[in-house]
């Protein structure tokens, strides 16, 4: 009945926003505000009371166990955890320096009329679809990757599909993100401060150097939001990733899981177990927790730094 | 060694340090959008043949699947879905993520405004697997007495209009176009926001007491005069947020479900994204060649939407 009421008043709830817009601006204006805030409520709230059941019965241990076994109905998420770790950590090992290259390619080396083009470059690698990133790991960087690895260092990766791949394709996907927040800092620093650092004779690379120097807050603020970005991501990382839910690995070149891969690829046979629906929303609370955390430290950083 | 030389030297040494340094970064921002090309040359490399092998462009958009068995197919089911569930979530996702991003944007002085923009910020960039785990958990929920007290009376009381209405509204399954939808809204919702907060954010102080004075209520004065003024962002966001959700997979995996025939949206429908991430994971080559002519369309619908609001914005 809850359910029930919940979607069959959302109609009249945004007519009731639409009308206010026209009689009382400001009051029609926070209905739409209360919206926001009521969804991440409401999504919260309801992953609490979705993921109840394993977390009355196991407690925190689904969270520290590593064994997912549903044969058992056992089942803990921890492997999935150190793999949404160890892909996040190769991502943005990877995806730091390469946003850095971005804002100083497109900001000092470019010639003006350039760096438009090169912009959007940037931001389409932002709009394309997952599952085509996904597509071209399963079938071309996941191969290239393992001959590669496997011809500089014999037999280290197991499979073309690991958290190594994982990680790598992520750092791609998740560039233009940290790159979009240091370009915004880098365009804002003043300019009787750039005219500064040229007065005192620095070469372009000295200058680059000094501006990220200044616009370090983005920088942080980037790469938390790109952190959020690696974790949270979904259908590609799932197809690169291996999909071995149930060992327990800190091997990058061995198949591994993450928490949202687990969530895609074991979701659909979920519903025939007992307490597999509840421990994926455990997880699906845990991913929750995690962005908002990670956001809220992005956002301050970013915020407390403003130039 | 005069001290003129010992200083020529070090200039020439920081000469090349500035030289390698740049060429580094150029080297690293290259990297990032490297792959890009390779990514587009592949998708239509391999997909442009495989629309070829699999019955020509036509047969392709229109046709149904191939079966693991099956020399020909296509995708007509899944742009169907893709098409109205895009539809439907960008719609929405105007409709309130415009009003909220003015909001936002507007009324900066309000508490509660800056709780709504925090609360927009987190869910922008919120894992999209999770919003459709929590679409499914609300539909789940209310499904069965939203069929018993409302589309069941309705889908009678409309029946005489005739039997095409129900491949639209109707008792709805557990999965259906429509929870795809309000998942994909959800995504939208908050970019749709985010970009006409900082529009509006940006509008100049003059230009907004002029619109003030002349607008007579504050409604025109905020969506009359100044929407002029921030149109052409709003729209570049309309569009780049519709090629967005255009190219979402997580969010319809338990909403929209998939789907290999043309089915009523009322029950599970068929996606591009979910198309291509179902049949790249088969084992079988035909299955995985229709995966690539479906990225290639997916990757032209969406470069269309990319380039023109470029061009326009």
């Amino acid at each position: 009945m809850l359910g029930f009421l919940l979607v069959v008043l959302l109609i009249p709830y945004l007519i009731a926003a639409y009308g206010l817009l026209f009689v009382k601006l400001r009051w029609g204006l926070r209905l739409f505000g209360a919206f926001i805030v009521a969804t991440i409520g409401l999504l919260t709230a309801m992953f609490l009371v979705e993921a109840y059941p394993i977390i009355a019965r196991d407690g925190v241990a689904v969270f520290l166990q590593t064994g997912w076994d549903p044969v058992r109905e056992s089942y803990g998420v921890l492997q999935a955890l150190t793999g949404t770790v160890l892909t996040s950590a190769v991502a943005m090992a990877l995806a730091m320096p390469m946003a850095l290259g971005v804002a100083v390619t497109i900001n000092e080396i470019l010639p003006t009329r350039w760096r438009g083009v090169f912009g959007s470059l940037v931001d389409l690698t932002a709009t394309m679809p997952t599952v085509i990133y996904g597509l071209w790991g399963l079938f071309v960087l996941g191969p290239t990757l393992h001959s590669l690895v496997n011809t500089l260092a014999r037999d280290t990766m197991t499979s073309p599909y690991t958290l190594f791949t994982a990680g790598v394709l992520l750092a791609i996907m998740i560039t233009p993100y940290a790159a979009a927040v240091i370009r915004e800092g880098y365009a804002l620093v003043p300019k009787p401060v750039e005219e500064a650092i040229y007065a005192v004779g620095a070469t372009r690379f000295e200058a680059a150097l000094i501006k990220l120097r200044y616009v370090k807050n983005y920088i942080l603020g980037g790469f938390f939001l790109a952190l959020g970005r690696a974790m949270g991501e979904t259908v590609a990382v799932a197809m690169v990733v291996g999909g071995n839910f149930s060992r327990f690995t800190t091997n990058i070149f061995e198949s591994g899981i993450t928490i949202s891969s687990l969530i895609a690829l074991q979701f659909p046979n979920a519903a025939s177990y007992q307490y597999m629906v509840p421990a994926l929303f455990a997880g699906a609370l845990l991913l929750t927790l995690f962005g908002v955390a990670i956001n809220a430290v992005a956002i301050y950083i970013i915020q407390r730094g403003q130039i | 060694m005069t001290a003129e030389r010992k200083a020529k030297d070090i200039t020439a040494v920081r000469m090349v340090i500035n030289w390698l340094g740049l060429g580094l970064f150029a080297l690293l921002g290259v990297a990032a959008v490297a792959p890009l090309f390779l990514i587009i040359g592949d998708v239509y490399i391999k997909g442009i043949d495989a629309i070829n092998r699999l019955g020509g462009l036509w047969h392709f958009l229109t046709g149904l699947p191939p079966t693991p068995y099956e020399e020909s197919g296509g995708i007509g089911p899944m742009l169907v879905g893709t098409f109205y569930m895009t539809a439907l979530g960008a719609l929405l996702g105007i409709a309130v993520g415009f009003p909220l991003g003015v909001y936002i944007g507007e009324m900066r002085r309000e508490k509660f405004a800056n709780v709504a923009r925090a609360g927009v910020n987190v869910l922008v960039e919120f894992p999209t697997i999770v919003v459709g785990l929590f679409v499914y958990a609300v539909m789940s929920l209310a499904k069965e007495d939203l069929n018993l007290y409302l589309l069941d009376p309705l889908s009678r009381a409309i029946s005489p209009v005739g039997g095409w209405i129900t491949r639209f509204i109707g008792p709805l399954d557990g999965y259906n176009a429509y929870a795809g939808a309000a998942a994909l809204s959800i995504i939208m919702i908050p970019y749709v926001a985010l970009i006409t907060a900082s529009a509006y954010a940006s509008i100049e102080q003059p230009l907004r007491e002029a619109a003030y004075a002349i607008g007579g209520r504050e409604f025109n004065a905020l969506f009359v005069v100044l929407r002029k003024a921030v149109s052409r962002a709003v729209l570049t966001a309309a569009l780049l947020g519709t090629a967005k959700i255009a190219g979402e997979t997580a969010p319809l995996l338990f909403t929209a479900f998939g789907n290999f025939y043309y089915g009523p949206f009322t029950g599970p429908t068929a996606a591009v994204p979910l198309w291509i991430w179902y049949a790249a994971q088969t084992p079988y080559e035909v299955q995985i060649a229709s995966a690539y002519g479906a990225a290639a369309v997916l990757l032209t619908i969406i470069l269309t939407i990319f380039i023109i609001a470029r061009i326009r914005g």
